[in-house]
């Protein structure tokens, strides 16, 4: 049978008992007989949040009826089985409502049937702030009572509100375990009518929380969708009243989770069919995106950023792994949702105790990483906060980084029972926690055999480290999309604004655009934003409309105008935390750089702290700019005036670091070799004369250049 | 030739937060000219002064204060002769004694506290938590339950828990939310942003953005705020209008300038002076720089900085 | 329109002579730009070069110096509103006020009392700069010389209220070499004042009923050459006061109307006599908004202690961070025994950190070392903080004056813990909370 006709059968099924029980609540207690749930102010909860009309007698409930049935459309279509599932649910209200006539009292503990609004307000705040991450609705009975136990407690145990429905109150209760609110496990009533109740809490929290009018039908769906984080897990045997109920349930946006396997066609997202009950919870919660904080990290030493800076002495060290001596690495590697089991931690190969006291030895592990937002871009991202994460666990030490790295477990963590896989919960709790946003499922595989080291380190993970490698070459302005404002300095810097483009990372060195695309991606609301790359005004000096637009937002209209690529016309600003300031030295036609760590004077005249204090403050001055190191060999180095060729000076210490790059570039770009013997420094001239006949005498390309100014 | 005056005006508002109920209910922002800039336009509601008083009962510290409140004998009482304080426009009650590391007087004790002194006063009501996150997490959603219905300002949503105070004050009881935040525009618009994202209305919002007191890293405060009232008016960046609201009395009385004996500062004459001086300086240049409420503790502060409000608007 | 450095630099010789004091002309051309050389300084510059400068870079609002030598003050030359845009440059200065309508006694009390406030606060000597000596011609001239005698005998630069030309030239006859201001032109007697002011040479302070006739009188005494002057903005009440000291400040910097491009006198005294309070709320909000010289009634600690603080934090250059001198700071009455605890050098850290030792009670010695005024995690990252400036720091300056061994350092740098312990092998190596606010708890049960 397909899908739309359960439904639809289900649905009439329903409404034809509701007609009926409405009809004799009539003839037993006249029409105006008043109809309400106790302690709510919204009078019959869901059918007001839907129409928007309340319901105070059965004279109305009757006509409402008639409502009910215009959604009730017969057309095979997805939305016609969604509104059937809502008619069904509406029906179900009503059925429900009429037990409670003349102050009844149709449920018994443990069953609490309608929940009234103080429950709802007190229960809401949690559910609006994550607290409670999820509401669980289990209908019916599970395999076993164990199984259905184990069910319950997996999600109360992550701090679910679990709502039960049917047989499984009677396993619940068979087991002795306790129910209530307050222990966030309530049993609703034996009958599938009785799911209203926790439909009604969704709506009323719509209604409550999220300042829906009431009749807004689809800002109400919207809302149930984007903020009641709730689905539903229905045991076998399903009939096609329990099918309208869950079509229902998924037109309010709860996904249903079913061990039927014969019964319903699937349905992605939506209707997920799984035979293993203990799969249930993870299934549930990946299917309805909730996420769940891991609080604790479960290992036998402390974990606080305090241990941050010890340092663990060979004499106290129970075993270290040395990637500068044998084969060790760490490696973040994407993979596709089905290849990661979460929480799953390996060790393969000898675990720390079988290795003898003070040893060298080989590790490896590589976290594996899924999620639908995961990108490879922030692999390297995720890996640089290893070293902090790993350091924080008192008594192991950690320095390095990709397959240079060098870990050393103290005897005393050893003693405290510390072993290899501990490293691997370390990792997945972090990781988990602090990259939640794009990290759905996290594995961690330690590898402790020489052997496997070795071939995974010249194997896979070289290649790993190579594509990345390439990949960030490749980055060019030109190649993305999109750049990244940064606006981490503004504490001390109002108005300034980094614009960070692959080749031009943050002045402060610390931020490339791999650093602001990640931190946009988890802090949406963060320094970093989207800045496209649209209008533009002219490509040479890299002006474009959107960055301009941007600038203004950012600074909060302070600056009007950057240039990315110029340091003459509307050079972009600076903080005060760059690493390195460049300014024009007019006799030469070309810039002269100093760095933070130069104490002496350049042949502008001037010391880095005077060059500072002229261009800090996000304030623009033409012919000066402050910028990172790395950007000196960037192809993008004041481009608009012909480049890195202009550089004809910098401190002897920051020519020797940026060399190597400096000169590959000056090699492609111009065919210039040893580009940096041809640069002064302050062994060479401090005052523009003496650097001008210097320049003279290497023939450097600056002095041939159009004039700068 | 005669002066040829400029008057700034601006296309953009502060948005109006009304606290508390009925005729003593009173209005924060609505202008759109800078602090006291009458000469550039009207300034729709004059800046306000509330008195704080905290569930520890009186202050017995400062002589002045003391003495103001003698004969009190509740919370209750204090909040009522605190409201009837000579230029008073509201009573702030900070829940001090919550601090887990102070007194840690339980959410219950505090909440009837609470109710107390929503019984006794008929002004409008701003109630502060005890500055540790994961209390005033706990306990001012128990708050907002006890101030139903009178529209109180709950303050003291920060960035580490606003979700579940806004969820409570903003959502469950629409009270009005205090978003505080460290002296920093870009982290007080953030948590309007988050805050509103949430669901709290944006007129329901009034911002906390710190202050210091004068001497203390001051320069700080003035740029926050003119840097946030520049980006509401000038720049009509609807997620800095809100209006703000400066717990001056906490910083202004802790200062060493504040608190330092006479005994051993012979020099520098009687504490209380000092005290008065540090908060009467520190809420002026607030209010200059863009508060639209301050909250004092000295009735002669509070006298003081509501007659300069009068004079000034 | 201001000028930036490399338009200036292309009018320089572009000779590097280095007259002018700078290494190079860039070097010139930049310190020009920002204001802190005048272009004057150059004497190679041509005519032609010369005016299109000064015009560009003559400040929207001027310069003004009164007093002399230790007593010399500069006032205005402003030329942002609001102290982020670039930064304040002239702090306001305070003066007390006499009149000649006081009784002998209290006027003798009023300059005793404003000698007591005398202080130091983060390298700034504080203390009452001005007086301001109101003439009331009911008293006569007599009375009024000398009183101004008396107050010219503190040293302090003066400022004379006084509208009556043959009483200003006999006051400043006794004080016009300590250059004071004399505050007393107006639209009746402006010619007269503005002769007796330059004859002087004196700074003239213009005062008028509106800001139209304070404008014109500007204008009219602009118009016979004379341009060092200060506009008494004070009006009937303390709206007019500050709706004047904002729109004069306002249309100088913002409309660049160069008329009213002069410093301010703010009299609190004649708006708010006799209230000491409201002249403290008000002495705040004009040290905030736009005025240079504040006259109060008196100047007691209670007062200066929150307002001289208050200057000194809005008058900072907003790129240049306050900082406090590197040393040992004891708190509580520690002594050569008691727990050390270091953090920076910038003021607000220092600040904040030293009052939550306070609070705490525990006798501590608080080490500050030289770290560029930043604060702790940027100094970190620009290696101003670091394991060796730390020890450093300690081994020349600590550990001959201090026996105890146990130094707690800012939880925000625990990743020195293990470094320092290298380096400083007798030392405990503690590490602190992330926050100050933690501190007191954190110190109470280390002590426990």
């Amino acid at each position: 049978m397909l899908l739309f006709d359960t439904v639809f059968n289900g649905n009439d099924k329903v409404y034809a008992i509701t007609e009926e029980a409405v009809n004799a609540a009539i003839a037993q207690h006249g029409e105006d007989k008043a109809v309400s749930f106790p302690d709510t102010a919204y009078v019959l909860p869901c059918y007001y949040s839907v129409t928007g009309t309340k319901i105070t007698t059965l004279k109305e409930m009757k006509e409402a009826l008639g409502v009910i049935k215009s959604l009730m459309t017969r057309e095979r279509r997805l939305n016609d089985a969604f509104m059937s599932g809502v008619a069904t649910a509406l029906c179900a209200e009503f059925v429900e409502a009429l037990k409670y006539i003349d102050g009844a009292t149709p449920y018994e503990a443990p069953c609490a049937g309608h929940l009234p609004d103080a429950i709802i307000r007190e229960l809401g705040v949690p559910l609006v702030t994550g607290d409670i991450p999820g509401v669980a609705v289990i209908l019916g009975s599970a395999p076993s009572a164990d199984e259905g136990v184990a069910l319950v407690k997996s999600y109360q145990e992550q701090g679910m509100l679990v709502t039960l429905v049917g047989g499984i109150i009677d396993q619940v209760v068979e087991k002795g375990m306790k129910t209530g609110a307050n222990v966030r496990v309530v049993p609703l009533g034996k009958d599938v009518t009785s799911v209203i109740h926790v439909v009604s809490v969704a709506l009323r929290a719509a209604l409550i929380f999220g300042n829906i009018k009431p009749g807004d039908a689809a800002n109400l769906m919207k809302y149930t969708f984007e903020r009641v984080p709730a689905f539903v897990n229905a045991f076998k045997p399903l009939d096609d009243v329990i099918v309208a109920c869950g079509a229902g349930a998924i037109a309010l946006g709860f996904p249903v989770i079913t061990n039927d396997m014969e019964f319903t066609p699937s349905v992605p997202k939506s209707l997920i069919k799984l035979d293993d009950v203990s799969k249930f919870n993870a299934a549930s919660l990946e299917a309805r995106d909730i996420k769940i904080k891991i609080t604790h990290i479960d290992i036998p030493v402390s974990f606080a950023s305090a241990f941050e800076g010890e340092i663990i002495r060979r004499g106290d060290m129970q075993v270290e792994f040395d990637g500068s001596r044998v084969d060790c690495f760490e490696l973040v590697q994407t993979k596709e949702l089905t290849e990661v089991e979460d929480h799953k931690i390996e060790l393969i190969g000898p675990d720390i105790d079988e290795f003898e006291v003070g040893s060298k030895q080989s590790i490896g592990f590589v976290v594996e990483v899924a999620g639908k937002k995961m990108q490879t871009d922030f692999e390297p991202v995720i890996e640089r906060k290893f070293h902090s994460y790993i350091n924080c666990a008192e008594g192991i030490m950690h320095t390095g980084q990709r397959d240079m790295i060098r870990i050393r477990v103290s005897k005393e963590a050893f003693n405290a029972g510390f072993r290899a896989k501990h490293l691997g919960e370390i990792l997945y709790a972090k990781v988990k926690n602090d990259y939640e946003a794009v990290v759905d499922r996290c594995q961690v595989k330690i590898y402790t055999k020489a052997e496997d080291c070795t071939n995974l380190r010249h194997g896979l993970v070289t290649e790993m480290f190579d594509k990345r490698d390439e990949r960030l070459l490749s980055l060019t302005d030109e190649s993305v999309d999109v750049y990244y404002s940064c606006i981490l300095c503004q504490a001390f810097s109002p108005s300034h604004v980094c614009v960070v483009t692959p080749e031009r990372l943050g002045l402060c060195g610390a931020v490339s655009w791999l650093d602001a695309k990640a931190t946009n991606e988890l802090e949406p609301e963060g320094a970093c934003q989207i800045i496209t790359k649209e209008g533009v005004l002219d490509e040479k000096l890299g002006a474009y409309e959107s960055v301009n637009e941007a600038v203004k937002k950012y600074s909060m209209g302070a600056l009007e105008r950057v240039t990315l690529y110029s340091i003459m016309e509307d050079p972009m600003t600076s903080c005060g935390c760059f690493e390195c300031i460049c300014g024009i030295e007019p006799l030469s036609n070309g810039v002269a750089i100093a760095n933070r760590e130069y104490a002496g004077v350049t042949p502008l005249g001037m010391t880095f702290p005077e060059m500072a204090s002229m261009t800090g403050g996000g304030v623009q001055t033409p012919g000066f700019m402050g910028h990172g190191k790395h950007f000196i060999s960037s192809k993008k180095f004041m481009a608009a005036e012909g480049g890195l060729e202009r550089i004809v000076w910098m401190p002897k210490e920051l020519k020797e670091t940026v060399a190597e790059r400096l000169n590959a570039t000056a090699k492609e770009m111009y065919g210039i070799d040893n580009f940096t013997d041809m640069i002064g420094d302050e062994t060479i001239a401090e005052d523009p004369e003496t650097l001008f006949a210097f320049l003279q005498e290497k023939n450097h390309p600056a002095l041939s250049m159009d004039p700068l100014m | 030739m005669p002066f040829n005056q400029k008057p700034q005006k601006f296309n953009a508002k502060i948005n109006t937060v009304t606290i508390g109920t009925g005729d003593k209910a009173i209005a924060l922002g609505g202008e759109s000219v800078l602090p006291f800039y009458t000469f550039d336009g009207p300034i729709e509601n004059a800046p306000k002064v509330g008195v704080e008083i905290t569930d520890k009962g009186i202050d017995d510290s400062v002589p002045g204060i003391k003495a103001y409140y003698e004969g009190c004998a509740s919370v209750a009482d204090i909040a009522k002769k605190a409201s009837e304080m000579e230029g008073a426009d509201f009573v702030v009650l900070s829940l001090v004694g919550g601090d887990p590391n102070g007194d840690d007087k339980s959410v219950d004790d505090l909440v009837a506290v609470v109710k107390e002194v929503v019984a006794a006063v008929d002004c409008p009501l701003v109630v502060k938590g005890c500055a540790n996150v994961e209390k005033d997490a706990a306990l001012l959603p128990k708050v907002a339950e006890a101030c139903q219905g009178k529209n109180t300002l709950i303050m003291s949503a920060k960035e580490e828990n606003y979700k579940t105070i806004g969820a409570s004050v903003g959502l469950a009881y629409d009270l009005n939310m205090g978003a505080e935040s460290a002296v920093d525009i870009n982290l007080a618009k953030q948590l309007n942003v988050i805050s509103t994202q949430l669901g709290v209305k944006a007129d329901k919002i009034v911002m906390d953005v710190g202050t210091a007191a004068v001497g203390y890293g001051y320069e700080y405060v003035v740029s926050t705020m003119d840097r946030i009232r520049g980006a509401a008016l000038s720049q009509d960046d609807a997620t800095l209008q809100m209006p703000i609201i400066t717990p001056v009395a906490s910083d202004a009385w802790s200062v060493k300038e504040a608190v330092a004996s006479e005994e051993d500062m012979p020099e520098w004459g009687p504490a209380e002076e000092r005290g008065i001086g540090m908060e009467i300086m520190t809420a002026a240049s607030d209010l200059v720089s863009g508060s639209n409420a301050v909250i004092l503790r000295h009735p002669q502060s509070v006298a003081t900085i509501s007659k300069m409000i009068k004079e000034l608007v | 329109m201001a000028l930036n450095g490399i338009q200036i630099f292309k009018m320089t010789p572009k000779t590097n002579c280095k007259d002018c004091g700078s290494p190079t002309c860039m070097a010139f051309s930049m310190k020009v730009a920002q204001g802190a050389v005048d272009i004057s300084a150059c004497p190679h510059m041509s005519e032609e070069a010369l005016a299109t400068l000064a015009d560009a870079t003559a400040p929207p609002m001027k310069t003004i110096k009164i007093g002399t030598g230790d007593a010399e003050y500069t006032l205005g030359g402003e030329t942002v509103l609001y102290r982020h845009d670039k930064t304040f440059v002239s702090r306001p200065r305070y003066a007390v006020g006499l009149c000649s309508c006081m009784e002998d006694a209290d006027v003798d009390a009023k300059l005793e009392g404003l000698k007591k406030v005398d202080y130091e606060r983060i390298g700034e000597k504080m203390y009452v700069e001005l007086i301001y000596v109101n003439y009331n011609p009911n008293n006569g001239q007599d009375k009024y010389l000398e009183m101004v005698k008396k107050a010219a005998a503190t040293g302090r630069t003066l400022v004379l209220g006084c509208q009556d030309e043959a009483v200003a030239k006999a006051a400043l006859d006794i004080c016009k070499d300590a250059k004071p201001v004399l505050n007393g032109a107006t639209a009746a007697n402006a010619e007269a004042m503005s002769k007796l002011a330059t004859d002087a040479g004196v700074v003239l302070g213009v005062s008028g009923a509106d800001l139209n006739e304070i404008y014109d009188t500007v204008a009219k005494i602009e118009g016979l050459g004379n341009k060092n002057l200060v506009i008494d903005v004070t009006g009937a009440d303390i709206k007019t006061t500050f709706a004047n000291a904002v729109q004069v400040r306002r249309a100088a910097i913002k409309d660049e109307d160069r008329t009213f491009g002069y410093p301010s006198i703010v009299n609190l005294s004649r708006v708010a006599g006799g209230d000491k309070y409201m002249q403290e709320a008000l002495a705040a909000l004009f040290t905030m908004k736009y005025g240079s010289i504040i006259v109060v009634d008196e100047m007691t600690y209670a007062q200066a202690l929150p307002l001289y603080g208050l200057r000194q934090n809005v008058f900072t250059d907003p790129q240049k961070p306050m900082t406090v001198e590197p040393g040992i700071y004891p708190i509580n009455g520690g002594d050569e025994n008691s727990l050390c605890l270091t953090t920076v050098d910038f003021a607000l850290t220092y600040f904040v950190v030293s009052g939550e030792l306070e609070r705490s009670g525990v006798p501590c010695n608080l080490l500050i070392s030289d770290a560029g005024g930043m604060s702790v995690l940027t100094a970190w990252a620009a290696g101003k903080l670091s394991s060796g400036t730390i020890s450093k720091f300690i081994e020349e300056q600590v550990k001959d004056k201090i026996k105890c061994r146990k130094l707690v350092i800012p939880g925000k740098v625990a990743v020195l813990k293990g470094d320092l312990e290298a380096k400083l092998p007798d030392w405990e190596i503690i590490v602190a909370p992330n926050e100050a606010v933690q501190l007191v708890k954190f110190l109470k049960e280390m002590n426990a």
